[in-house]
């Protein structure tokens, strides 16, 4: 597996934890929602380095008491259409104002990369051999419809009526 | 008509590069077919029976007499010199090659047409009123919102990938041309008591097996306020939303489970939420879009023009063409002209290279280079001066489009049931043909007066059959075709579910059914009434009795 | 153990490149000759027809393959009607589709 770079944000490595497990001191680790639920009070006492695992179906409500604490949520897809998972995220960004890195694994594909990118996820878990295609994926579009996560509140329609629009319409990005 | 600017070409042209990747990719094998499958969805093109199909979109269903040739051009270059025109006023082509579409999306990005969202789980073409911008009884033109929700529904990052596809259909218009309450979203234009433009906002209608009828969940909401509010209620059914089973997956069925007033409620918290974060357009650009649809200058004429009456008064089937074929215009003395793609012999909704050149020429002509295409699969030729009918007429009839069957039985939407479609449990087309056979009587359907009927060949409804006053559904019957009449559906403003009268029949049995149902309101009627007012009078006893007693 | 099967079984898919009903032969081509398809009446048979048509489709030759009911009277043809209808094109376009041979002949070679 090869860790793709959507957001450029600089990636830390976890190591995810067994069931029951619990981190060594300053360790960085990887829990599921559950085990968090379970142990958090001796998680965060050994280490304050701590990622969330959470499943598509997760309502983001559960993740609330938790995103001023963690630095990493891993977003698990069983499968690529499972647009939960975008809505978890706008989440996540949106409601909760979390800033730390948000990140996909399981079953996703490159041409999602955007899609990824400007629903708030920084980074994809994926097969060696897609590398290549995420990367290109990432360079496809310079300009979106909508206000998302990477326009700094500027869909093409503001962009049309603001200064900058003569750049923003030829630039691609990348 | 909207027009392109830089940013859209930018997109549109990336988008086409983006699939022709995807399809080299595929034929490499770098893609599955079951990864694969969903992209070449949200560009349209579906595997069917006995090829590729490529859906492109019209985008609330107007075109301009340039994309029409196009249209038909790339029928005779890629296809087999037809296409057919759909519910969701699109047009679909029956034989292109995979490794020939990245072509044919070039061809069509040329005229600024695309064929993106028009299948997969995301949200579909925004559907609206045939007569839009151009007829009498509007509040207001809704194209320009239909544009604004295409731009922002275009490649959404959040809900592209929906638990189902997802429908959207607005009017403007008293009388409701686009069945907006069958759909996933309706909207209908209103005036508040202060003049202000907003919308009603009613959701969870649909067809398939389980039809619902819309509700009302937003009395008027602020046109300003459209997209945050369409991006609230998208978020809470793109979270809550059913993928455990396809079948019960679209909106509908989370809104019949919540509840509409619980639907309403989540979707007015999440709104409140996120109006302030930049969703909707600024104003200007509203304005900028609805400059593209500023009506064109027409001089007021007289309604009266005494070569149209004298020329009806000598041509039976061009005095029913100008009662059943023309809408009234919002300018004086001209009319919105509905071309029938219900020819008797034709296949419903299916025109020919030729007709598609011809159709754009006499648009060229008469009606400002524009055309539409309504979700009951005619072509629409806006804004037509009243004094140029009998012309227009007798060029149609000689190009086998002179019919004058609008809103009557045998202007049938029907599904391409099993003759092409991969869905299908019966054929549809047959059907129809046997059944205007039957009916092949201009008189005779002038007498029966409006009458709905629609055909689906499978229960996904495409066919709009729940929303017919006539439905007819194909059913596999231990591996025949097997086919059930409903009763009293409508997809207009006093929208209803269709009821199943009885058992089904066989293919030649339908059609005698159709006809003793069709009599016993002809024996019934009375007055004036229609087809439909009086089965809602009546009730199905009557027709039961008539269509399974007899023998 | 291969399953059960219900009479005679050939193998029907679409091509990927263009769509077109094909057939898989004897020798596990592909044709939209559909007498020419190959007939299997064995469980055994009907899974040799499928493992050789599931590797077409990983050599992305062809797409949703599947075994379907075959008559066999003078040729083979598939029993059930939807499958009779990709064999022989719309019903209410006799003037396309496949069931034009002589249209369908020049272009009909035989990739594999």
């Amino acid at each position: 597996m090869t860790l793709i770079n959507l957001s450029g944000i600089h990636s830390e490595t976890y190591r995810e934890l067994e069931n029951d497990e619990l981190p060594a001191t300053g360790e960085s680790v990887l829990v599921s929602l559950g085990q968090l639920q379970e142990n958090s009070t001796s998680i965060f006492e050994l280490t304050s380095s701590v990622g969330v695992i959470v499943n598509t179906e997760t309502p983001y409500a559960d993740l609330e008491e938790f995103v001023g604490r963690v630095a990493f949520v891993d977003i698990r897809f069983p499968v690529f259409g499972d647009g939960r998972g975008f809505s978890l995220a706008v989440r996540l960004r949106k409601d909760f104002g979390f800033k730390g890195e948000i990140r996909a694994s399981g079953h996703v594909l490159p041409d999602q990369a955007l899609f990824l990118l400007r629903a708030g996820f920084d980074s994809v878990d994926a097969p060696d051999e897609r590398h290549e295609a995420f990367e290109a994926a990432l360079k496809r579009f310079g300009a979106f419809y909508q206000t998302d996560m990477i326009g700094h509140g500027k869909s093409v329609a503001h962009l049309r009526h603001s200064a900058d629009k003569d750049k923003s319409a030829t630039q691609k990005a990348g | 008509m909207y027009a392109y600017d830089t940013f859209d070409r930018n997109i549109i042209d990336a988008r086409v590069a983006e699939f022709r990747d995807q399809v080299e990719r595929r034929m490499k094998g770098e893609l599955t077919e079951e990864e694969f499958r969903p992209l070449r969805l949200m560009n349209g093109l579906y595997l069917q029976l006995h090829a590729y199909m490529l859906r492109v979109a019209v985008p609330y269903g107007t075109m301009s007499s340039k994309q029409m040739h196009r249209l038909a051009d790339i029928a005779t270059k890629y296809d087999k010199g037809y296409g057919h025109f759909t519910t969701r006023q699109n047009i679909q082509y029956n034989w292109p090659k995979l490794v020939e579409t990245p072509d044919i999306l070039t061809e069509l990005a040329d005229v600024e047409m695309h064929a993106h969202q028009t299948s997969g789980n995301c949200i579909r073409n925004t559907t609206t009123d045939q007569f839009a911008g151009a007829t009498r009884d509007e509040v207001e033109d809704p194209r320009p919102y239909a544009e604004l929700i295409r731009q922002w529904s275009t490649f959404h990052p959040e809900f592209s990938f929906l638990p189902r596809k997802f429908k959207i259909a607005i009017t403007g218009a008293g009388q409701d041309r686009a069945a907006v309450k069958w759909h996933d979203i309706g909207l209908i234009l209103r005036k508040n008591t202060e003049g202000e433009i907003g919308f009603e906002v009613i959701v969870g209608g649909g067809m398939g097996r389980t039809p619902v009828i819309g509700k009302t969940i937003r009395e008027f909401l602020p046109e300003a306020d459209l997209l945050s509010y369409l991006e609230a209620i998208l978020r809470v059914y793109n979270e809550q939303g059913r993928r455990d089973n396809k079948y019960k997956a679209r909106i509908k069925i989370l809104v019949d489970a919540l509840g509409a007033e619980e639907y309403g409620r989540l979707t007015e918290a999440e709104w409140h939420k996120i109006k302030d974060q930049h969703i909707d357009v600024p104003e200007e650009e509203v304005a900028r879009i609805k400059a593209f649809f500023t009506p064109p200058p027409l001089p007021v004429l007289s309604d009266d023009v005494e070569e149209v009456d004298t020329f009806a008064r000598e041509n039976f089937i061009f005095k029913s063409w100008l009662e059943n074929n023309t809408n009234p215009h919002k300018v004086l003395g001209h009319v919105n002209v509905t071309i029938s793609l219900k020819p008797h012999d034709g296949i419903p909704g299916d025109a020919t290279d030729a007709q598609m050149h011809f159709v754009a020429d006499l648009a060229e002509k008469y009606s400002q280079s524009e055309i539409r295409v309504s979700h009951e699969q005619n072509l629409i030729l806006p804004h037509v001066a009243k004094k140029d009918l009998p012309e227009i007429w007798k060029a149609l009839d000689a190009n086998g489009l002179g019919s004058a069957n609008v809103g009557l039985l045998t202007d049938m939407i029907v599904c391409p049931g099993m003759d092409y479609c991969a869905l299908a449990n019966a054929r549809s087309i047959p059907i129809g043909q046997a059944i205007a056979d039957r009916f092949d009587d201009i008189r005779r359907l002038q007498d029966i007066g409006p009458l709905k009927l629609k055909i689906s060949g499978c229960i996904n409804s495409c066919g709009h059959h729940h929303a017919g006053h006539i439905g007819i559904l194909g059913v596999d019957r231990r591996g025949e075709e097997n086919y059930q009449i409903s009763l009293g559906g409508s997809g207009a403003e006093d929208a209803t579910k269709a009821a199943l009268l009885g058992p089904g029949f066989d293919e030649h049995g339908i059609v005698d059914a159709v006809e003793k149902v069709v009599a016993v309101y002809l024996g019934e009627r009375e007055e004036g009434e229609e087809f439909l007012a009086t089965y809602r009078r009546l009730g199905p006893t009557p027709f039961k009795e008539a269509v399974y007693d007899a023998d | 153990m291969a399953k059960k099967i219900k009479g005679p079984q050939l193998i029907i898919a679409n091509r990927l490149d263009d769509g077109r009903v094909v057939f898989m032969t004897e020798n596990g081509n592909w044709t939209p000759d559909v007498a020419r398809a190959a007939v299997a009446d064995t469980p055994e048979g009907v899974e040799a027809l499928e493992v050789q048509a599931s590797t077409s489709e990983k050599s992305n030759l062809v797409v949703d393959t599947q075994a379907v009911p075959a008559e066999t009277g003078d040729a083979a043809f598939p029993a059930h009607m939807k499958q009779a209808m990709q064999a022989k094109g719309p019903s209410v376009r006799p003037d396309l589709g496949y069931q034009v041979s002589k249209t369908w002949e020049t272009d009909a070679q035989e990739g594999n």
